[in-house]
């Protein structure tokens, strides 16, 4: 929970480079590699609306422009919109003639209401609906016209432009056939492998081309009205910038244009990693489950360590550091710590990993490049950067080899640390263990720097993947990962 | 301080709450417990059928230029002060049918009128004076003018009149017409 | 970080079988409508009215000084229903929030000096930032982390989220000790 409140005093490095906490971070167990959400594959799973919790297909979702249709947010404030009724109101009024009684009694009628500014969708005149979803009216959108032309010229260039390259990757490949299958794979839509497969005919394309008419300036603008600039303004009667662009089809201008905005919805995604293509994350279908079928964090896989306390971090000084490394597998880790620098060398399965970069290409990738998507292999050195080590204060690395038990969830009801302590180890308890060790800083480090130290964890990692046919992996691998802990600044 | 707490008959108040002062509540006003009400400067009166919930904080401020005899606060009927909300008005007069939203604040020197809500959070500390129906919500304080006046809580103060005696010791109205008091036991502890 | 111990006064709290440990100076009306369902910590000055409507919790909820957890109501046309209040297990509620909702889910984070407004609905796995304030009605998805005033979507949580509020309140009600008195 930490990880949520308190800025993020320890960072990882990922293998893309960048400094996450263990939270945002994946752990792919193919690779064998950490993954951030900055260096892997975001998919749409399936579309939701956030308010009524109904999922869409997505079919559906394009149609609608990606917005629920029961549910509105306010034009004024964007809350959501609630639908109140109103009764017939003749408990307080019996004064009221009878025929009008019965024939209100026999109608509710609904209407929409904010909590948050109090708007109503009477206050823009829209009438009363009869039923309590739906119904609302549409507004036509004054351009749609000319949107559908243009969303028909741009499809028809886009066939175009495909179809070239289609042809164009016929020429070069001679494997064809299989990809219709494939594209399951790949989480593409299959609308998208429709698109391709059943090419429409060019002749509809070019004439949407054909047809076009790109828009001309005016260098014509209307008059403003004579008053304009004279007119008393009721501020409130002004809609805000953001009223105006919340619906940008009909940018309302004066509060009583205000109508409801349908409300977006929101994606369930699934996140792959783009080494090996294997999901990283995939949540269940259901909006409101918080449940995965798939679930590789480092959360799960990697020592977590976790500052316990630490002495202020003084130039040529030496400074106490607590810490707190737990193992959350469920197998027996050996933990070895080192200098930061020491990553390089150990990359013990940096043969593994290009191997399986390389292997499963070929056939892929003639179908990536047919389905528009072409993977560029380029991406890991594009994003790849180098952290920032800090150099002034350095941890003095223990020659031991420490044993973290494995996760025990039923550790938390038998009561008694195991007193193996030492110099080092503070306490142990189950799967948890304190270290204690000391951060020396260099004489020139200047006061009121930021106080940062590296540290390198090489931990023992069991595989729990079903070891596939082909390839006789070993189970058991010795992996290295790369802390960035924040001590504060550097203190007098 | 002058204690002169005076309850009209149906109105249900807490015992649980700080009273001080020359306090007048009307009848049919339900105050939850823990609710301050403090008249330092001058008498507050409370019209009817206004709720007041937990935490909440009202308080005739002194000050320097007051009047003497000191003018009473007198707060509107149907007002509804939601959990945690404070107001410091000596100012002498809250309208009708206000909602006071959760932690909202209002200072001294804000006049309002009829039928407006001060949202949730918001703090109204700069002398003004709210038209009828206004709204007023969000961190920056936006404001816009309803349709029409919020809707009474009559129900829920019927409601909370018939539920609360069950579940508090309550402070008895002490003017006019005799009503039975009825006391009753606060549930033990969990 | 580590979460530090937080003592309290052994003689302020009441510590019942199930291990809920509720402070004497609350306010909890209508005992008889609370369920605490075991190791909840509700301190000192927060009020719980069970007069309105039933209020339960799951396990492990953790409820902060000074916040007020209500049952919102709902008018119809025959009168007013307060309707119950469901937490589910691992929810911090800050100090001095008020929580009108109609559900909490699990692993949920409300932060200090929230409001949450009536009848709003928080799905499991979500957070509620310091000082927010959630207007009523408000439907928070899991995974959301929601800021500011009328409260909005900020980003997303990790997917680790319920064990992180697991170990979170466990730890804190394995740190919540009474002082040892010499």
């Amino acid at each position: 929970m930490a990880y949520l409140t308190q800025p993020d005093f320890v960072r990882y490095v990922c293998s893309c480079g960048q400094l996450k906490p263990i939270t945002n971070l994946y752990f792919c167990r193919h690779c064998l590699k950490i993954r951030c959400g900055f260096c892997i594959c975001h998919e749409v799973d399936s579309h939701y609306c956030a308010n009524c919790l109904e999922n869409m297909p997505s079919s559906e979702a394009r149609l609608k422009k990606n917005r629920c249709s029961s549910c509105f947010d306010c034009p004024s404030c964007f809350h959501t919109l609630s639908t109140r009724a109103t009764f017939a109101q003749t408990r307080q009024d019996p004064a009221a003639g009878d025929a009008k009684v019965e024939n209100k009694q026999a109608k509710k009628m609904y209407y929409l209401s904010c909590f948050n500014c109090r708007w109503t969708s009477r206050d823009v005149g829209i009438p009363d609906q009869p039923v309590a979803s739906g119904g609302w009216p549409e507004r036509p959108n004054p351009f749609s016209a000319r949107i559908n032309q243009l969303l028909d010229y741009y499809k028809a260039i886009a066939q175009q432009e495909k179809q070239e390259k289609l042809d164009r990757e016929r020429k070069k490949f001679a494997i064809r056939g299989k990809y219709i299958t494939l594209t399951d794979k790949t989480g593409l839509t299959g609308a998208m492998a429709r698109n391709i497969a059943g090419l429409p005919s060019s002749e509809s394309s070019s004439s949407a081309i054909a047809n076009f008419v790109p828009s001309v300036a005016s260098a014509e603008v209307e008059e403003l009205p004579e008053d304009y600039h004279l007119r008393e303004i009721n501020l409130k009667q002004v809609t805000t910038m953001a009223q105006r662009l919340a619906s940008p089809e009909w940018q309302p201008a004066s509060v009583a244009r205000l109508h409801p905005v349908a409300r977006p919805l929101s994606v369930k995604r699934s996140q792959r990693c783009r080494a090996c293509d294997h999901n990283l994350t995939k949540p269940e279908y259901n909006p409101g489950s918080i449940k995965f079928k798939i679930e590789l964090l480092a959360f799960y896989h990697m020592p977590e360590v976790k500052i316990i306390s630490h002495e202020s971090v003084k130039p040529g000084q030496q400074s106490a550091l607590l810490l707190k490394v737990s193992n959350p597998t469920s197998h027996e880790m050996a933990l070895r710590l080192l200098p930061p620098d020491h990553q390089a060398e150990t990359e013990t399965d940096e043969t593994t990993e290009t191997h399986e970069k390389n292997e499963p290409k070929s056939i892929e990738k003639s179908l990536e490049k047919s389905l528009n998507l072409e993977k560029d292999t380029t991406w890991s050195k594009v994003i790849e950067r180098k952290p920032q080590m800090p150099a002034l204060s350095q941890i003095c690395i223990p020659e031991v080899t420490l044993t973290l038990a494995q996760r025990d969830d039923a550790a938390e009801y038998d009561d008694d640390p195991q007193h193996d302590t030492s110099d080092i180890i503070l306490w142990r308890k189950s799967n948890k263990l304190a270290l204690r060790l000391k951060v020396s800083t260099d004489p020139s480090a200047e006061v009121g720097q930021p106080a940062q130290v590296a540290l390198s964890l090489q931990y023992s990692y069991r595989n729990t993947v079903p070891p596939s046919a082909q390839s006789a992996q070993h189970r058991d691998h010795t992996l290295t990962t790369t802390v960035l802990l924040d001590l504060g600044t550097v203190c007098e | 301080m002058a204690q002169n707490i005076k309850i009209l008959p149906g109105a249900t108040v807490c015992e649980d709450c700080t009273l001080e002062g020359d306090i007048t509540i009307g009848g049919g006003t339900v105050v939850h417990p823990r609710v301050t009400i403090i008249a330092e400067g001058g008498p507050i009166i409370i019209a009817e059928y206004c709720i007041i919930e937990e935490y909440s904080t009202i308080i005739h401020k002194k000050s320097d230029k007051q009047e003497n005899p000191p003018k009473p606060l007198f707060i509107g009927a149907h007002n509804v002060f939601e959990v945690g909300c404070k107001l410091e008005s000596p100012f002498g007069h809250i309208g009708e049918s206000n909602v006071f939203e959760c932690k909202s604040y209002v200072g001294v020197d804000v006049k309002i009128g009829s039928g407006c809500v001060i949202g949730a959070a918001c703090q109204l500390t700069v002398p003004q004076s709210l038209p009828d129906n206004t709204v007023i919500w969000g961190s920056e304080h936006h404001n816009r003018e309803a349709l029409e006046k919020q809707p009474s809580q009559l129900l829920q103060l019927d409601f909370l009149s018939k539920v609360m005696p069950n579940y508090h010791r309550l402070r008895k109205p002490n003017l006019h017409k005799r009503q039975p008091s009825r006391p009753s036991q606060e549930g033990a502890k969990v | 970080m580590e979460l530090q111990d937080t003592y309290y006064n052994k003689s302020e709290y009441v510590e019942t079988a199930s291990g809920n440990k509720v402070s004497r100076q609350t306010v909890l009306c209508g005992s008889q409508n609370i369920v605490l369902h075991g190791k909840v910590i509700v301190q000192s000055d927060a009020i719980i009215r069970g007069d309105l409507a039933n209020v339960k919790t799951g396990r492990f909820c953790i409820i902060s000084k000074g916040s007020v957890i209500r049952p919102p109501f709902k008018k119809f046309s025959k009168g007013v229903a307060f309707f119950p209040l469901q937490m589910g297990d691992h929810v911090f509620v800050g100090e001095n929030t008020v929580v009108n909702a109609a559900v909490v889910g699990s692993y949920v984070y409300i932060g200090k000096n929230v409001v949450i407004g009536r009848r709003c609905v928080l799905k499991d796995c979500c957070m509620i930032e310091d000082n927010s304030v959630l207007p009523a009605e408000t439907v928070v998805p899991s995974f959301a982390r929601y800021s500011g005033n009328p409260a909005r979507l900020i980003t997303t949580l990790p997917e680790a989220m319920p064990d992180l509020m697991t170990e979170f309140t466990k730890s804190y009600y394995q740190h919540f000790l009474p002082t040892t008195v010499n």
